[in-house]
């Protein structure tokens, strides 16, 4: 066991079982985020689903389904995040919670 | 399983959806409780603690079977720096008030006694919509399946999909949610009562205010399991998304505190969890019912945080026997139009235990106030500091001393104005 422990968000998210959906659950259309200003979702998002590399880019396959992104990204981004939950039985699933 | 002749569909086996299938299966009602995750608690995530008063209500004496990581003796709460930390703590003489616990477990463990009442539970089920028919809700869709029922119960969280579907919620405000990120930092059960000074199968219960959120809206808590510590922090969704400052990196301050520093040493961090929380309140819902639906729990704003005691499942569980009670008083007249099922709001102003719901309801607004996550922690601590320190350069008297930090931090003037709204609030 180490003293000191140095735990960033891909550890943290290695400790997270992900049952991927074959189908897509949160959709974004992209276009709209280019002009989006504040882009919320790259900071309330626990899980950085969405990042910024000349445009947006996400990965659903670290979404812990908070539903955080879509209130932010409605009511102060650029409101093109559409959200649902995945499939019954997919996405994430906590041992502890 | 057949999908036909349920009388109610409960929507969501969290703590809302399985008080509420239970209550109604007791008294045979024909109930199907539906479940997206793998099982009960899989999606399920909150601090770490539970208020015991509502299993009492719901099962008597067999409550005690629950899955109680530990009984809370130790409350406390800490306002820090980024280098000192000034703690209030409280030993409770009654630490069967309430309890830690692991929602995987709980959840299930609660779901289990609502099948075991007559509930009929579905997992892996996601409900993608109503049957709506006029403004009348009859049913739930899950996939493929179309399943009519006389009423509805919408247990299915703060994303509030269902309450949207039937028109009762629009999308919620950014100040009305904030962010909890918590790690599970596992330590042998020894250690944590030595570095909390806990005796065996008692537990602590801890808040944070200050640094760790970096001024913005929210805090640090820290709850004990047996062998392991619930480590989180809270930060309001307004805050959180214009200051630029990623979610997850709220917990990595707290981390990094001495004081937390040292009770989490040689731990292991065994999960990372995440929740939105919807901080409205009741409001949040234009009303939590419509023809042939409730919606009761974190879907319909139904938990309180009063500034000192964060109550998510007690709540949850009381106002879901509370939409139960409703739909049997709208079985037994067999009307469930809306005029019946408005009894639900009269049982959540009345019930003892919601009702704090509506004693609290100025506290969100008051917590909005940034003074209370950077100038007053600072200020606490400085006077502290100034007051147990004789370094020979000579003392003031306290009230002397606390005049003098606080000027330049904030006016008499706001301070006795946040005090006297302070105390008309909490």
């Amino acid at each position: 066991m180490s003293t000191e422990e140095n735990v960033t968000l891909d550890k943290r998210l290695m400790l997270i079982n992900f049952a991927k959906d074959p189908e897509p659950f949160i959709v974004v259309d992209t276009d709209k985020c280019n002009s989006c200003k504040m882009k919320p979702c790259l900071y309330i998002c626990p899980a950085e689903v969405y990042s910024w590399q000349e445009k947006l880019n996400y990965n659903t396959e670290g979404c812990m389904e908070t539903g955080a992104c879509l209130v932010v990204c409605h009511k102060l981004g650029a409101a093109a995040i559409t959200w649902k939950y995945p499939s019954g039985g997919k996405g994430v699933a906590f041992k502890s919670g | 399983m057949s999908l036909e002749g349920f009388e109610v569909a409960v929507v969501g086996a969290g703590p809302a959806g399985s008080a509420a299938a239970l209550t109604l299966a007791k008294e045979g009602v024909q109930v199907l409780l539906v479940e997206r995750g793998t099982f009960p608690g899989a999606k399920n995530v909150f601090g770490g603690r539970i208020y015991s008063y509502p299993l009492k209500n719901l099962l008597g004496e067999s409550w005690r079977e629950a899955p109680i990581e530990r009984f809370v003796r130790k409350e406390g709460i800490t306002f820090m720096t980024d280098d000192s930390a000034f703690s209030i703590e409280y030993e409770s003489r009654d630490p069967e008030g309430s309890f830690t616990a692991k929602r995987a477990k709980f959840d299930k463990w609660l779901a289990e006694k609502a099948e075991k009442a007559g509930a009929s539970l579905i997992t892996e089920s996601r409900v993608d919509d109503l049957i709506i028919d006029g403004n009348r809700v009859k049913g739930i869709v899950a996939g493929q399946d179309k399943i009519p029922t006389n009423a509805v119960i919408a247990c299915d969280g703060a994303t509030t999909g269902l309450a949207r579907k039937a028109g009762l919620v629009g999308m919620l405000e950014p100040y009305q949610i904030s962010m909890g990120t918590k790690d599970v930092i596992e330590l042998p059960s020894e250690v944590i009562e030595d570095r909390l000074g806990l005796d065996p199968e008692q537990g602590a219960a801890h808040v944070f205010v200050g640094s760790c959120s970096g001024g913005l809206r929210g805090g640090g808590f820290l709850y004990t399991n047996k062998d392991s510590i619930a480590l989180g922090m809270v930060v309001g969704g307004e805050d959180a998304s214009s200051n630029q400052t990623q979610a997850s990196s709220f917990i990595d301050r707290l981390r990094k505190h001495p004081k937390i520093k040292r009770l989490i040493k040689g731990g292991r961090t065994v999960e990372y969890d995440a929740h939105m929380i919807p901080e409205a309140g009741p409001k949040m819902l234009t009303r939590p019912y419509t023809s042939g639906m409730i919606v009761a729990g974190d879907a319909a704003g139904h938990l309180l945080n009063n500034g000192y005691t964060f109550r998510g499942v007690d709540i949850a569980i009381q106002s879901g026997i509370a939409a139960a009670q409703t739909v049997l008083d709208a079985r037994k007249r067999q009307d469930y139009s809306e005029n019946t099922l408005r009894g639900f709001q009269t049982r959540l102003r009345t019930d003892p235990a919601l009702k704090d719901m509506y004693t609290f309801n100025r506290v969100p607004a008051y917590l909005r106030k940034s003074r209370l996550y950077s100038i007053y922690p600072e200020l606490v601590c400085a006077a502290a500091e100034a007051i147990y320190r004789v370094d020979g350069t000579g003392k003031r008297k306290i009230f002397k001393e606390l005049r003098a930090q606080a000027k330049g931090r904030v006016s008499i003037f706001s301070l006795v104005r946040d005090m006297i709204g302070g105390a008309r609030t909490f």
